[in-house]
Order: structure tokens, then sequence, then C-alpha cells
């Protein structure tokens, strides 16, 4: 049929049309949907602009390619012929797919197919109709990730607070078991000394009920980890600047450390007072990299360790804690170890809990950790890969101010500290220092018998650490005779150390015997025992 | 001879206590618990108290107050054995009280009876 527009009516016939298409093509080309008629060929027959837009192509460049051309041979094989047979077949087909757009990365649809039948009613040609959904599935799966984020603080919450409740339960359990030994203990430690009386000094069997009596200290110093863990020893505490015990700790550590281990400290010298006391402090630190140190096994790796400060509100963010302090120290231990078991992660902190073989550890390590850092009112938590290795994590409230023991200098008592382990020493330095005492330290032969000679330094209390390299028990002995000093004396005892103690004790200067690890409350008690 | 009253509720610990005082020529009173070492209470005959701190019916704080009321020139030792509600408070709480020496256990007798002497000569002079 031809038109001739010179004729009145053609020519308003194909101003009609013109119109139309006008529209169509202006509704065609506006649509969200990149629209396309595809052929039984699956040949491109006409693409809308949103469609050419997509493909950052002319529309003549795409009208008269195969959907192969397009999308790949791939795709087009696999995802796409299928859907459009079935619509040739005369079903509506509606489907989802992703794949990845040549410069825009991977891309979510929606994908209708519509027949399109022209003439005599034959399906020859169909209707793509791809509606680009993934701005709406990342807002879907951003919801959904929110919903797993809130769920697994929610979780975690719980999984604290019964966590908290069960350490409390084993707490007072043991604080409970921990009353009744003490007493069967002081009954055996209490008839052993009567039996002692009764043998001959020097005897095997005086001897034999001394090594009773030093079984009863270990089980009273095991019995104490056990009440530090339920939070149940009071605990002395000065005000003393946690880099300084983590120094001297890691250095405890890089001395001892196998040569399969690095450590790696990325602390940086700094006055961060926290109320506590150092010796529990150095055995927070010292607990937490022998463990790094344990999970490395005879494997080459790396400990290192941190220290930060952080605003008490990250912790509240963070920790989901209520109630905070102004700031926290933030010291973190990581190590490039085996890793835990989430399951494993979940019990580290209950006394008694070891992976290791029975007999090695008493599995009260982490508990005791546990138990300081929460007297304290800190936190520590941990994470781990398997693996990969864990980090502690102990956040510990940063003290306010500087707090000065009031004891005049003058009045001061004199301490003569026979040292042993330098670092070990070093805390203890600390700790009797902040506590009041003035002390003279001496780790050789001769500087021990020029303390003792000089009748102005003459000090009021002698104690001594079995661990010191250059001092013998019988140097000690020999200095006290000379010089005629009855100076008290408090020995330290680490089990693991042969310094014939008995030496001392059997002579009768030894006031106070005190095994390894001890607390400043426990030397506290000990120096107002020994001098009178 | 000075008089030592052993307040203390287990039965072994109390009866080494006995054991080693009586060796030091002291006489010996005995009570399982802070309520009937009140009632029974002698002041004439006894100079010193060894008292638990935890124990059934009436608890060692108390009965450090009490006897103090009655007696005020007893000596008294505190000894404690820790756990349930912290030794370490209890005992300085008896020492606020007014206990002459606080020990925790388990303790060395020894030491515990220099410190009775000591406590009971100074009564002396």
């Amino acid at each position: 049929m031809d038109f001739d527009k010179n004729k009145p009516g053609d020519n308003d016939f194909i101003n009609f049309l013109t119109r139309e298409k006008y529209f169509s093509d202006h509704i065609l080309n506006n649509s969200r949907s990149m629209i396309s008629v595809i052929n039984r060929n699956y040949v491109y027959e006409k693409v809308n602009s949103t469609f050419c837009k997509a493909q950052n192509e002319l529309s003549d460049s795409i009208v008269g390619k195969t959907l192969g051309d397009v999308w790949g041979e791939e795709i087009f094989r696999k995802n796409i012929k299928p859907n459009i047979d079935r619509c040739f077949s005369g079903d509506v087909v509606k489907y989802e797919a992703s794949f990845t757009v040549p410069h825009t990365g991977k891309r979510y649809f929606e994908v209708v197919f519509r027949t399109f039948p022209v003439e005599s009613g034959e399906i020859t040609h169909l209707l793509a109709e791809t509606y680009d959904i993934t701005d709406l599935k990342l807002s879907e799966k951003i919801a959904v990730e929110k919903e797993e984020e809130f769920k697994r603080i929610e979780q975690m919450l719980e999984d604290r607070l019964l966590q908290a409740q069960k350490l409390e339960t084993i707490g007072s359990l043991a604080g409970g078991i921990a009353h009744d030994f003490n007493n069967i203990l002081a009954t055996i430690s209490g008839y052993s000394e009567l039996l002692q009386e009764d043998l001959p000094e020097g005897s095997t069997s005086h001897q034999n009920v001394a090594r009773i009596l030093f079984a009863v200290s270990k089980a009273r110093s095991l019995i104490n980890q056990m009440l530090t863990f339920s939070r149940q020893v009071e605990q002395d505490k000065v005000t003393v600047n946690v880099y300084e015990v983590l120094k001297e700790t890691i250095g405890f550590i890089k001395s001892a450390a196998p040569k399969n281990v690095t450590v790696k400290s990325n602390i940086r010298k700094s006055n961060v007072p926290v109320f506590a006391d150092p010796t529990q402090l150095f055995r927070i630190f010292l607990n937490l990299l022998t463990n790094a140190i344990q999970s490395l096994e005879d494997r080459k790796g790396i400990i290192s360790v941190s220290m930060s400060i952080v605003s008490g509100n990250r912790v509240r963010e963070e920790l989901k804690k209520k109630i905070v302090a102004d700031e926290y120290v933030l010291i973190k231990i990581s190590d490039t170890g085996r890793g835990m078991d989430p399951s494993l992660i979940r019990r580290i902190f209950e006394p008694f809990f070891t992976t290791r073989e029975v007999g090695k550890g008493t599995g009260l390590g982490l508990s005791v950790v546990h138990g300081i850092v929460t007297e304290m009112g800190g936190e520590v938590l941990v994470s781990s890969e398997m693996e990969k290795g864990s980090v502690f994590y102990v956040y510990l409230p940063v003290s306010i101010g500087i707090l000065k023991e009031s004891v005049p200098s003058g009045k001061r008592k004199k301490i003569l500290f026979i040292e042993g382990n330098k670092h070990e020493s070093r805390i203890l330095s600390l700790a009797l220092e902040s506590a009041g005492f003035e002390l003279m330290n001496s780790s050789d032969r001769e500087s021990l018998f020029k303390a003792l000679s000089d009748p102005d330094s003459n000090p009021d209390l002698i104690i001594c650490m079995s661990d010191t390299d250059n001092i013998k028990s019988s140097d000690l002995l020999e200095a006290l005779e000379k010089y005629g000093t009855k100076t008290p004396c408090i020995l330290i005892d680490d089990p693991d150390i042969d310094f014939h103690e008995e030496i001392l004790v059997n002579s009768g200067i030894v006031s106070q015997h005190l095994i390894k690890p001890v607390s400043l409350k426990e030397i506290k008690n000990a120096i107002q025992l020994s001098i009178k | 001879m000075a008089g030592i009253l052993i307040i203390e509720d287990d039965t072994e610990l109390r009866e080494m206590l006995k054991i080693s005082f009586s060796r030091r020529k002291y006489t010996i009173l005995e009570a399982g618990n802070g309520k009937d070492a009140i009632t029974h209470f002698k002041p004439g005959v006894t100079d010193l108290v060894v008292t638990d701190l935890i124990m059934p019916e009436e608890d060692g704080l108390k009965v450090i107050m009490k006897l103090r009321e009655i007696k005020p020139s007893i000596k008294i030792i505190a000894i404690s054995g820790g756990g349930k509600a912290g030794p370490g408070s209890y005992l300085n709480l008896a020492k606020a009280l007014g206990a002459d020496a606080v020990y925790s256990k388990p303790f060395s007798v020894n030491d515990m009876i220099l410190k009775i002497e000591e406590l009971l000569n100074f009564e002396q002079q």
C-alpha cells in the first residue's frame, strides 16, 4: 500500500502514524527495562535505548546480532536459550538472573519473555523485557546482613552473660571448696609442726616433715590461685604505670622464649597509670605471653604485643559494656599459633579447663587472668582463627592521677632486696616502692656484704628471691653471721630452682617462707608478720 | 596459767590447736561455734581467744565485738579460711574491730604461739 503525502487524506494518516510512532518510541525508550524483540533465529530485531545504554552500543550495532553475539555463546546456550525456547512454545517466561556485564561488573536482572504473535497468529517473535534489579538486590542484601549482624551481637551478649554466670557459679564453688581445703591444710600443717618439735633437728624425719610443710605451702598457693579466679582474694593495689610492668614482662619472656619464637613489641614509652597489684599485672601478661608461646608448639612464629589508649565510649560501643571508665588501656597480645576452635574459646576462662595433657599446667592460668582483670573492672576477650592464631585483648581502666603513698621517707621501712630474675624482681621492686618501702637492691655477694656491713644502711628486713643468680644461700647466712645482724628474712621460693633454701630455713633466719607466685598482699602480710 | 578459748567449727583443726597450745601449758577452753562461746564465756579464766571468722550460728566478727564488750582487756586472734565472702576483707574487718592479730589458713602454729606469748607477756607487764 502506497501513500501520497500530497493527498490530504493520506497526509493526515501519515501525520497520525508519525505521531503514534513518536509516542510509542518515546514510551519504549524511556522505560527503565531493556526491551527487545527477538526472532526465532535468536536475532535481535529491535532494541530500546535503555538496552543500548546498558550495552554501551548503538542500536544499529545490536540489531541484526544474535543473542550469542551479545551475551556470549556460553551464557546464551546455558541460561537464555532454554527460556526463549519455552516462550516460543507459548508460555510467558519469567526468571531472575545474574551475570557479569562488561564495564559494570556483576548485575542482577529480572527477565520476562512474552510471545509476540504476528499476522497469522503464528509465533515468530518474542518480546524480551529485562529489568536491572541490582540496586534492589543489594539493599535487600544489606538489610539481611544488618539483621544477621544484629542477631550476632544479641547472641554474643547472651553468650557473654551465660559465660559470666557460669564463671560466677564455678567461682563460688571453688571458693567454697577452698575454704574447706584451707581448714584441712591448717590441720595438716599444725600437726606437722607438732611432729617436727618432737623430732631431733637435723634428723631425716625432721627434714621429711619440713617437706610436708613445703607441700602444704604449695597447696596453699594453688588454692590462692583458685580464690584469685573467684575474686575472693582481696588485692592490695597501688597506682602503677602499666607500661613499666608490660616492658618488664616482655623482657622476661624474651629472655626465656625458645628460639622458634620472635617476640615483637610495639609499645612506646608512656605513662599509663592503673590501679592494680603490679605482681598480679605481671601474672596477667606472663600467663598470656606464655600461652601464646605454647600455641606455637615447636613451629616458628611471631608473638606481637601492642598497647593503646581507647576511650570509654569506644569500649561501651565495642564491648557493649554498660558502665565504663573514662579511658582504658588496651593491651593486645597476638600469636601466629594453631588457633582455637570456637567450642574451645567459649571455655578457656573456666578454671581447670586445659588442652594440655594431665599434669602439664593446672588449667588455672587463664581463669586467674580473667579473675584479676575482672576484679580490676577490666575485660579480657579473645578472638581466634584456626591455623592462623589467636589475639587476646586486655582492657584495663586507666586510673585518674598518680597516687603517692603518704609514708614520710624517714619512716619508711628499709628492705634489702636480693634480686632474682631481673625482670620479675623489677616488678616486685615496683610493687614494694609504690607501697611505700625503701629498697636496697643486691644481686651479688659483694653488694650483699657491703649492704649488711654498713650500720647506717642497716635494713629492717631482707627479702630474698631463691632464683638469684650470683648469691648462694650460704653467702647470705655467712654475711648475717659475720655482721651479727638478726634481720628477719622473707624467702620467696621458686619451687623449680634448688637454692638450698633448707640452709636458711634450718638456721632459723627465715621468718616467712613464700612460694611463687606471690601477690603484693601476701608480701605485705609477710612483712607485717616479720617486722615486730 | 593463762587461759585460751578456741572457737572453731572444724573439730580436727580445733583439736590440733588444743594439742599445740596445751604443750605450752595454757589452759584450753573450746567452743564449736560463736553462740556457744558467748553463752559459756568465762571472763575470769580466759585471757585470749582464737576465733574462726566464718562459722555457723554467730559469725566471728560478732563474737569479737561481744567478747570485747564483756571483757575489754581480752586478747583476740582471728583466723579465716578464705572463700565464700572473701578472706582478706574478713580479716581486715576483724583487725578493724580490734583483733590483735589475724591469720589466714593455713598458718604456722609456731608463729601463732609466738604471737600469743607476746600478747600475754605484754598483758603481764
